[in-house]
């Protein structure tokens, strides 16, 4: 009895060894793995914040989301370094029938990892499951599709209710085409979680992944639009830094050789001195504003828009906050869209003496002489988590002061914010747009009464308003159309439905020791990591 | 650290004297001294804030300056002065300090007291205290903090609110003993009601623990109130030394700017160690049994 008990101490102490020696092993062996391909040149390790948490390309993604599935699944158009479309899949498109279809010619040297080619029966595919299943954002812009042809292989035909302008430019840049062939068994597509075994067409296809930690991703051996063929880095892998700190540090220690998200700029001296971490430039396709609740009584007033409006300090936000790297707006329309901008709308001046003077005379009172207007106050809320956002409120509450208006600062957690930019409780809403890419589309979600892109945060109903943005969709001859979108940049502005702050400019930091040959787009969405990008990286020799 | 003897020291009532006495012998302790004096600095920081510092506002054109004779804490990302921040930033953690310890002081000595002599309650209360000290406090803090729109009122409800069990459970301890005690009897005797003794007579001997427990739970409401706004739940229009902390991570100069890091850190090292030090050294003052035991 003694004995086998003291065999069994022997036994367990035996078993602990050799756990622990496993262990070990295991330990000393992933050292080894990491070494290796730290060392292993032709790895490409980009840092991102968070990690993926949809897989299905044809849903709305978070921005991990879509650099991760844009880089495996082909969108027909792409935007370019000089924010224009540029052929992606499709080698170009054009409209018939007076506007009312939409034809796109696609490439034939395009194929899925699986070894099928690409064909246009995919984005047919592609495009009847969205509007079927009501996937995404891409699902408002195929708003007037009536029915979808792929007469050959590399032939697609949208016929359309109506004429829309943009229409082949929204859908070719944002709709993700995925394999008929792989997606059609699954079924319902809204709930297809597509987590395994993918299958892609883009340069680089998921591998594997450890969530929390890494996305693998290895290289199609067939992408034409990589200068060989195929893209000249054998594996992309994503790795998750929740904190931009120690994301700079990773790069600094050569733990990874990109950075997805922008440096801050308050940041940019980090990298100063640094001789191996390069730094790339892009301009933004959104930008920063306040939005103002046409819900609340008072900002309802035209008047009280425009004086807010001209309590704003954009120059010295772009000076300080932004050091200066950003440009001014004045209309809704971003002045990258150089064609729609209307340059003859000038930002309102800041002048909080005036504002204030404006406000008297529009019957406005200080009956408790507490410099404060007695009925003017409001919140304005943002995302705590927007460094760039919450100094421009800290700034903006202190200038509309000066205005004799109170506001209250309610930078909440990201979450809280976006619960209630969604149900509408704020006043004021300060808040940047991610990406839009064309203006048309733009006026459209956001001043829309219907609403269709979810972001009308104005909360406006104007029949005046819908009836400008419903004739210019309509409009077909170019010269006619941008008239009418300069008119709509006028009136937006007039009105003060928003004050637009900036269109700040993104930094990219990389390791310029060992890749080279990014070709950067527009916008933090975009930026380094679009899979035209990924495929024109090259390890330095 | 050796615990200073004491001569005489009486429960409950406490002679004039020896209150005067053990003040004395509690002030002549070094590091009782310098932390009360390290606490009368920040009191005086805090309200006399406008006198030593503009209140941060605006940008400036020095960013991310180290500490010079000009700005004595460096400069933010925005040009503001560091060392102004952490002199207003004193204001907010002090009074969410203080306000949340009264909160859980008074929370939690009622409770006590009253689970400590009326047996009945003290059944239930001993019940929800346990629940409450089980609960994973941080996690609620920060939800509740997301629900509700974050301003110092609300953040010193919250603090306050989660920090009284600890306090309940001490007063609880301390009143048991007292409570057993002869005197006790005697009033109850005497025809006191159990309101009065209470108030009366249990109370004033637990009086030295409370004012401990203000002070420790006042430096935990100090880095519970840092800790929420540096998760970005904290007040906006306020400035906290959690908040300085907040801005330096999400703007991404924690690696290039020390300053805007280690001075508010240090600030709460000292408030939250000071408050410490003086609290056990008063308890050791105060209380004799605790001394050698």
């Amino acid at each position: 009895m003694k004995k086998t008990v003291k065999g069994r101490w022997r036994l367990a102490v035996a078993l602990g060894v050799v756990a622990a020696l496993g262990v070990s092993g295991c330990g000393l062996n992933e050292d080894n793995a990491s070494s290796n391909t730290s060392t292993d040149g032709s790895v490409l390790r980009i840092g991102t914040t968070t990690d993926v948490s949809n897989f299905n390309p044809l849903q709305s993604l978070s921005k991990t989301d879509s650099w991760i599935l844009n880089a495996m699944y082909p969108h027909l158009l792409r935007i370019d370094e000089n924010a224009k479309k540029a052929p992606e899949l499709a080698k170009e498109y054009r409209y018939e029938d007076d506007g009312k279809t939409a034809v796109f010619v696609l490439r034939d040297d395009f194929k899925w990892t699986d070894g099928k080619p690409v064909v246009a029966d995919d984005v047919k595919f592609s495009a009847e499951m969205i509007m079927k299943y009501k996937l995404g954002n891409v699902a408002a812009k195929l708003t007037w599709v009536e029915s979808i042809e792929a007469p050959d292989a590399t032939t697609v035909k949208f016929k359309l209710s109506q004429p829309y302008a943009p229409f082949a430019e929204g859908v070719g840049f944002w709709m993700s085409i995925v394999p008929k062939h792989v997606f059609e068994p699954a079924g319902d597509l809204s709930k297809f979680p597509n987590d395994t075994n993918w299958v892609g067409a883009g340069p680089f296809v998921l591998d594997s992944m450890t969530k929390g930690q890494r996305y693998v991703m290895k290289r199609n051996e067939s992408y034409p639009l990589a200068p060989g063929g195929k893209a000249a880095v054998s594996k992309v892998e994503y790795r998750v830094y929740p904190d931009v700190n120690t994301m700079m540090l990773a790069l600094r220690n050569g733990d990874i050789d990109l950075m997805g998200t922008p440096v801050p700029v308050s940041a940019a001296k980090t990298f100063e001195g640094d001789s191996k971490i390069k730094m790339a430039k892009v301009g933004a396709l959104g930008f920063a504003h306040l939005t103002y609740n046409m819900k609340n009584k008072h900002l309802a007033d035209q008047e009280v828009r425009q004086a807010l409006s001209m309590s704003v300090d954009t120059k010295s936000i772009i000076s300080a906050v932004l050091q200066g790297d950003a440009q001014e707006m004045a209309g809704p329309i971003s002045p990258i869209f150089s064609d729609y901008d209307n340059t003859e709308v000038k930002p309102y001046a800041f002048d909080p003496a005036g504002a204030k003077a404006k406000l008297t005379a529009a019957g406005y009172k200080d009956a408790n002489n507490d410099g404060f207007f007695d009925e003017l106050a409001f919140g304005v809320a943002c995302d705590q988590s927007n460094a760039n956002m919450t100094r421009v409120v800290q700034l903006f509450r202190e200038s509309a002061a000066k205005a004799g208006i109170k506001l209250e600062n309610e930078c909440v957690e990201r979450n809280t914010f976006l619960a209630r930019t969604k149900s509408g409780e704020y006043d004021i809403d300060a808040s940047q747009w991610g990406v839009f890419d064309n203006p048309m589309d733009q006026l459209r979600s956001t001043y829309l009464s219907s609403n269709p892109g979810g972001i009308n945060y104005n909360l406006l109903k104007s029949t005046e308003i819908d009836k400008l943005i419903n004739e210019a969709a309509g409009t077909t001859d170019p010269e006619a159309f941008k008239t009418k979108i300069k008119n709509l940049d006028k009136v937006v502005h007039d009105q003060a439905y928003l004050t637009p702050l900036y269109v700040e400019n993104f930094r990219f930091a990389y390791n310029g020791s060992k890749f080279t040959g990014f070709a950067p787009s527009p916008s933090d969405l975009l930026g380094m990591v679009t899979a035209y990008s990924l495929a024109q990286v090259t390890p330095v020799k | 650290m050796s615990a200073p003897v004491l001569t005489e020291q009486t429960v409950p009532p406490v002679a004039p004297a020896a209150v005067r006495r053990s003040w004395y012998s509690y002030l002549r302790q070094p590091s009782a001294a310098l932390s009360v004096l390290v606490l009368l600095v920040m009191v005086v920081m805090a309200v006399f804030a406008p006198l030593i510092a503009d209140e941060p506002v605006g940008a400036g054109a020095d960013v991310l300056q180290s500490p010079s004779g000009a700005h004595w804490f460096g400069t933010d990302d925005l040009g503001q002065d560091i060392f102004a921040q952490v002199v207003w930033g004193t204001r907010t953690s002090l009074v969410i300090g203080l306000a949340a310890s009264v909160i859980a002081i008074v929370l939690g000595t009622a409770i006590g007291l009253a689970s400590a002599y009326f047996r009945p309650i003290d059944a239930v209360a001993t019940v929800i205290t346990d629940v409450m000290l089980a609960l994973p406090t941080l996690p609620l803090m920060i939800m509740l903090a997301a629900v509700v729109n974050p301003s110092v009122w609300t953040l010193t409800m919250i603090i306050g609110f989660f920090a009284w069990p600890e306090v309940a459970r001490l007063i609880r301890s301390q009143g048991l003993v007292v409570s057993a005690m002869p005197y006790i009897d005697g009033a109850r005797v005497l025809g006191a009601t159990g309101w009065r003794i209470v108030t009366r007579e249990i109370l004033p001997a637990v009086v030295s623990l409370v004012i401990v427990s203000v002070l420790l739970t006042a430096s935990r409401a100090v880095i519970s109130e840092a800790g929420l706004s540096f998760l970005g739940l904290g007040d906006p229009d306020a400035w906290s030394w959690g908040r300085i902390l907040l801005n330096a991570q999400r703007s991404g100069v924690i690696a290039i700017a020390w300053w805007q890091t280690l001075f508010p850190s240090l600030a709460i090292l000292l408030l939250v160690l000071s408050a410490t030090v003086a609290g056990m050294r008063f308890n050791d003052t105060r209380d004799p049994r605790r001394n050698g035991g």
